[in-house]
């Protein structure tokens, strides 16, 4: 939950987890400041693999909104203490 | 490999009541037939009633405030006459305001702090203020009004999102002005996904030209959205999730939200 004081922003832990083709991360895990946006997870990704096109989701159930903020995913969705990211960039984008 | 529910089986796992619509027929498979074959990412229109009954009924429920998806039945003449499910879902008279461009940057530069002072607030309260972005339904003068429609496409096999936009005296918007309508990150998407291209075709039921976000693609990506995880233990798709899934995709396009409360059922149901 979110409910905590200003000053100590809640950091969720963010696993990258890739699919089909993508390229795997050498360091897949990372800390966000909850309090981001879901784009921020997205931009970096697109930096890191050097894609435009890249089909984000997470527990294989559904691709968030990217102003969605990282915490609330986490609050709904995290499991041991993490976010679970899934990502792809192959398929039928091209 | 993945085992794809029947409709027999899966309409066990219906999670939701059908209560505004009438009773799905239970299967189109023979009785204790499931169909075991590498899914393909497609459904038949009878899983697309099913899942849009859910989908209906769901959003209602996370959605009290946004006009609802109502299965509008169509039974005459179309490619699919002898279906005794045919229609659509429809969502129609959505208010589109659109921040100018002073309060957008505005938002920018206060949303760290704004941050700051939300994580003190409950969560409710937060989700209201990161919400205000694009869709509000009030009373919609001077903004946009916009009309959706889920369709099944037998061709593909999979739904499909038409669309139509028009200002409040009545006169419809040009693919231009809707994109000025659209979020930021929905241009991108547009820009950058191939699929995700939108044109002007005639709406299978009205027979009048409607904007259409082209399916080709879809399965392929919704087939990576359930299958893209090998490790997972899930061992079967669930027909009922297949819109909420699709739509959280699809929603990004034209700058509807799918609320997280809707997405847990399926994330529930999914492990």
């Amino acid at each position: 939950m979110a409910a905590e004081s200003p000053s100590s922003v809640r950091k969720v832990v963010v696993h990258l987890r890739a699919t089909g083709d993508a390229p795997i991360l050498k360091q897949s895990k990372f800390k966000i400041a909850g309090t981001d946006k879901f784009a921020k997870v997205i931009d970096f990704l697109r930096r890191q693999l050097h894609r435009e096109t890249l089909f984000v989701y997470v527990n294989s159930a559904f691709s968030p909104n990217p102003d969605e903020l990282v915490i609330d995913l986490y609050t709904n969705f995290g499991f041991d203490g993490k976010l679970v990211v899934n990502y792809a960039c192959s398929m039928a984008w091209g | 490999m993945k085992v794809l529910a029947s409709s027999s089986s899966s309409s066990s796992k219906l999670f939701l009541s059908l209560s505004p619509l009438s009773a799905p027929p239970t299967t189109h498979h023979p009785p204790g037939m499931d169909i075991i074959i590498p899914w393909d990412g497609s459904l038949s229109s009878t899983d697309f009633y099913l899942s849009a009954s859910a989908f209906s009924h769901n959003w209602k429920i996370s959605n009290p405030s946004l006009p609802p998806w109502l299965w509008l039945p169509s039974p005459k003449h179309s490619f699919l006459s002898s279906h005794k499910v045919e229609g659509y879902l429809s969502l129609e008279n959505m208010c589109f305001i659109k921040l100018t461009e002073e309060q957008e940057s505005n938002r920018n530069l206060t949303s760290k702090q704004e941050s700051d002072h939300d994580v003190s607030l409950g969560e409710e309260e937060e989700e209201e203020r990161f919400d205000y972005a694009t869709l509000v339904q009030s009373d919609c003068h001077d903004v946009n009004h916009y009309d959706f429609h889920i369709v099944y496409s037998p061709s593909y096999r999979v739904p499909v999102l038409y669309f139509r936009a028009y200002h409040s005296d009545g006169q419809p918007l040009s693919l231009n002005e809707i994109e000025k309508d659209l979020p930021a990150h929905s241009s991108k998407l547009r820009s950058e996904s191939k699929w995700t291209f939108i044109t002007d075709e005639e709406h299978p039921y009205l027979n009048r030209p409607w904007f259409k976000l082209h399916p080709c693609g879809t399965s392929d990506w919704m087939k990576l959205l359930f299958h893209g995880d090998p490790s997972s233990s899930k061992n079967g798709f669930v027909t009922e999730q297949y819109l909420v899934s699709w739509f959280s995709v699809i929603g990004q396009v034209v700058g509807l939200k799918v609320p997280l409360g809707m997405l847990d059922t399926v994330v529930a149901s999914h492990s």
